[in-house]
């Protein structure tokens, strides 16, 4: 029998660095030998040009409405870094439409053209910012991704989104079968962010799987169009991305989680001295 | 004025936020005019509705319940309406599945144009028909596409294009592509913002219909008044309001079903308009006179003898006739009389029951007592507190009890089937006439003869009398195929569900589901 890929939603507040991780660590779980690939699940289409050194991607979405149902894999997905294979879902123009149904669109096409492939180890997406309506929960509700992350800072508003996330987390898991991995901090440098996020992540019953620093080694690779990985192999940021990647490898703590009240949120964060 | 009607935008409030129109609710007639202080509403008292006096808009309380049978929806009415007009097309831009009603209304459009001797044809609506990549990436060509094809194959005298749930989501422009297109194709395009989920209930769909006329149809500043024209706002029913008004020396001008462009179009030129249903005719008529100074009449329904005496009278009083309407009422209470009194001597005894829509159901209601028949309980599917034109003597309900006096069971409840086990257990009747497809056929399986009432205006005015009594003898005389149906037939409901005794169990207490279901 065909061992099962592990499908991977990445979720988390709109610019808190999604993408950039999920490259990242999926940079990591490629060097690591693993068969993975990236689904960008945002309009914008920017979630795999680390992995392919720029945007050249053709979105499904941009080639279904310009050449039609007749679609061939090879125009949509486009092998990257250590051989991810890379999709981008890419959504409507601004303002017509329905983004939230062009995913569900799109991952349905991918399977009918047999994207997903028995040796695939992984598949990750990463879903736009802000879950704004029930097509961007499609990766989770449809029981696509099994395993989620959300990705988080120290900051106010990172923190509101990934609670909220969980509710949603939460109502799928009685369904679907889905469950929170863990919450990834990326860095914003705020009062007690580790200690912060490890009672986030406890309150919510879950862990605080990785702590990734901020380190402008990001940046400079971003502006390269590259991975941390491939820009900088030797450096510390790249090591705490393949140390992210073996968590996620061996990750046994799956939960349903419990989301908290606004109320019990701000406790959370005062008493974490942001307030001081 | 309950509120001004806004013809500068193209969507229209909702019937239940514009007048308080709710789906469910059971008691005495006579609490229900209590509860819904229609004189209250029209004067925008404070604290009218049930709790009465507490200040705040109170909404008139509503029983609402866990199951629902749903028939129709405001798309569904916008198709029937837009969509039985004679030389204007309706688009429907939507998946086809919401025009699965079509060949339904074309039947009705079928009848109606027969019954009003105009020249048969079949409906003329179109559907944008769309899939997944439409949703995805937005419709707005393929609409422009078929806006084009349609002025094409049918040269129509104007374009109606109706949204849909699926197309609301995703929110179709379809007023900037109406904008655009109607400079193109030359003809009026109106788009119609009727998606299903907009209202609980499809009234509104009337609404958005005739707002979508009274906005672009008809005629602004007209340059003449046509002195003996009258608006009617009606359906598909027989032209008997053309009989009913001769002796004024009136001409009829049916809106919006089987009308074409121009009877829409000449509305501004009426001297009046009214209609066989507050319900249905509220909106146009007050649209009518705020925008364009074509009075509505203020006036009880024409039902009964009070009721088309009082009816009569008004319109009298727009036109100057009043003298010959108080000859023509005397000589038509004269004529009418000893045919009356037959079908009161044969109808002694008898029982009926009625579910239609609202405002109607208190003209049919009035006819049937007129009858002599007892009533004991009827169902309308909605109930509007107040009516758009809020007139002094328009609070038909009232109007009713106060000359036919109270009923006991009175339910507001929208096709629900069932509910009908315990309705016509609580109360006992002869026979039943319904309004709507599918509701007739369950209460004929039930043993009781039912009559799916097509031709709506049969009840109105003097000879309405008549026609009624005459109509209902046919119907009673079906009891026995209807006992021997109800023999045959297997109750689709519960065991449980058929032994309880309140039609609203549901509603008041909707945890015994729990319970029930397992």
């Amino acid at each position: 029998m065909a061992k099962e890929i592990r499908q991977i939603a990445i979720y988390g507040k709109g610019g808190i660095g999604k993408s950039t991780t999920t490259q990242n660590l999926t940079a990591g779980l490629a060097e690591a030998g693993k068969n993975v690939m990236v689904v960008g699940c945002d309009p914008k289409a920017d979630s795999t040009r680390l992995l392919l050194g720029g945007l050249a991607q053709r979105t499904v979405l941009d080639t279904l409405r310009e050449e039609g149902e007749d679609l061939e894999l090879d125009k949509i997905l486009k092998v990257g870094f250590k051989g991810t294979r890379c999709v981008e879902s890419g959504g409507p123009e601004p303002g017509v439409g329905c983004a939230g149904r062009g995913i569900i669109t799109s991952i349905g096409y991918l399977e009918r053209l047999g994207a997903y492939t028995e040796d695939l180890d992984y598949v990750f997406y990463d879903v736009l910012g802000d879950v704004v309506c029930g097509g961007f929960a499609m990766p989770i509700r449809e029981g696509k991704a099994k395993e989620i992350y959300i990705v988080a800072s120290g900051e106010m508003m990172a923190l509101y989104a990934a609670n909220n996330i969980s509710k949603g987390i939460a109502r799928y898991a009685k369904q679907g079968g889905v469950r929170l991995g863990g919450i990834i901090c990326n860095s914003r440098n705020v009062d007690r962010e580790l200690d912060l996020l490890k009672a986030f992540s406890a309150e919510l019953g879950t862990q605080l799987i990785h702590f990734v620093p901020r380190d402008n080694i990001v940046q400079r690779a971003e502006i390269r169009k590259k991975t941390v990985i491939d820009f900088d192999p030797e450096s510390a940021q790249a090591e705490v991305y393949r140390q992210l990647a073996d968590a996620i490898e061996h990750n046994t703590q799956f939960v349903i989680p419990k989301p908290m009240t606004q109320e019990r949120l701000e406790e959370i964060l005062v008493e974490y001295g942001l307030f001081d | 004025m309950v509120k001004k009607i806004n013809l500068d935008m193209s969507t229209v409030e909702n019937r239940e936020m514009r007048l308080g129109t709710i789906i469910g609710w059971d008691g005495k007639a006579s609490q229900l005019i209590e509860e819904s202080d229609y004189e209250g509403r029209s004067e925008k008292k404070q604290g009218h509705g049930c709790g009465g006096g507490k200040g705040g808009n109170c909404r008139l309380c509503e029983l609402k319940s866990p199951l629902n049978q749903q028939t129709m929806c405001a798309n569904a009415i916008v198709e029937c309406q837009i969509g039985n007009t004679e030389d204007c097309i309706l688009i429907q831009h939507a998946p086809i599945g919401c025009s699965a009603d079509n060949p339904w209304f074309n039947l009705a459009f079928h009848n109606g144009l027969v019954r009003r001797k105009k020249k048969l044809q079949n409906l003329k609506i179109m559907s944008t028909n769309l899939s997944e990549k439409d949703m995805v990436f937005g419709a707005s060509d393929k609409l422009k596409r078929t806006i084009r094809e349609a002025k094409e194959r049918y040269n129509p005298k104007a374009i109606f294009v109706s949204m849909a749930c699926a197309t609301a989501i995703i929110g179709e422009d379809i007023d900037s592509i109406a904008e655009e297109m109607e400079a193109e194709v030359g003809v009026p395009v109106v788009p119609l913002h009727c998606e299903g989920f907009r209202s609980k209930h499809w009234s509104t769909g009337f609404d958005i219909s005739q707002h979508g006329v009274a906005r672009q149809i008809v005629k602004r500043n007209p340059e003449k008044i046509q002195k003996d024209l009258i608006n009617i706002v009606a359906l598909w029913g027989t032209d008997y309001f053309t009989q009913l008004l001769a002796p004024l020396g009136l001409r009829v001008n049916y809106m919006i079903d089987c009308a074409n462009y121009n009877e829409m179009h000449q509305a501004s030129e009426a001297v009046a308009t009214t209609t066989f249903c507050h319900t249905l005719g509220s909106y146009l008529a007050t649209a009518l006179e705020q925008h364009f100074g074509v009075p509505q009449i203020d006036a009880p329904q024409p039902y009964g003898l009070a009721g088309t005496d009082a009816w009569l009278r008004a319109i009298a009083k727009v036109v100057g006739k009043e003298k010959e309407t108080e000859e023509y009422i005397e000589s038509e209470h004269k004529r009418i009389a000893p045919k009356v009194a037959e079908l009161r001597e044969f109808y002694k005894g008898v029982k009926g029951f009625i579910m239609t829509g609202s405002a109607y159901a208190h003209g049919l209601l009035s006819v049937l007592r007129e009858l002599g028949i007892e009533v004991q309980g009827s169902i309308v599917f909605h109930h509007d507190p107040v009516y758009d034109g809020a007139g002094k003597h328009q609070d038909s309900l009232k109007e009713f009890v106060d000359n036919y006096g109270d009923i006991e069971h009175y339910s507001v409840s929208k096709t629900q089937a069932y509910q009908l086990p315990q309705v016509f257990r609580r109360v006992k009747t002869d026979f039943v006439v319904i309004r709507h497809q599918g509701l007739a056929p369950e209460a004929a399986k039930m043993g009781i003869p039912a009559l799916a009432m097509g031709d709506e205006h049969i009840p109105v005015g003097y000879e309405g009398i008549i026609r009624t009594g005459e109509m209902l003898k046919g119907i009673l005389a079906r009891k026995k195929f209807n006992q021997v149906l109800n023999r045959h037939v297997e109750s689709p409901y519960s065991k449980w569900w058929k032994q309880q005794d309140d039609p609203f169990l549901l509603a008041k207490h909707p945890e015994i589901l729990d319970t029930v279901i397992k």
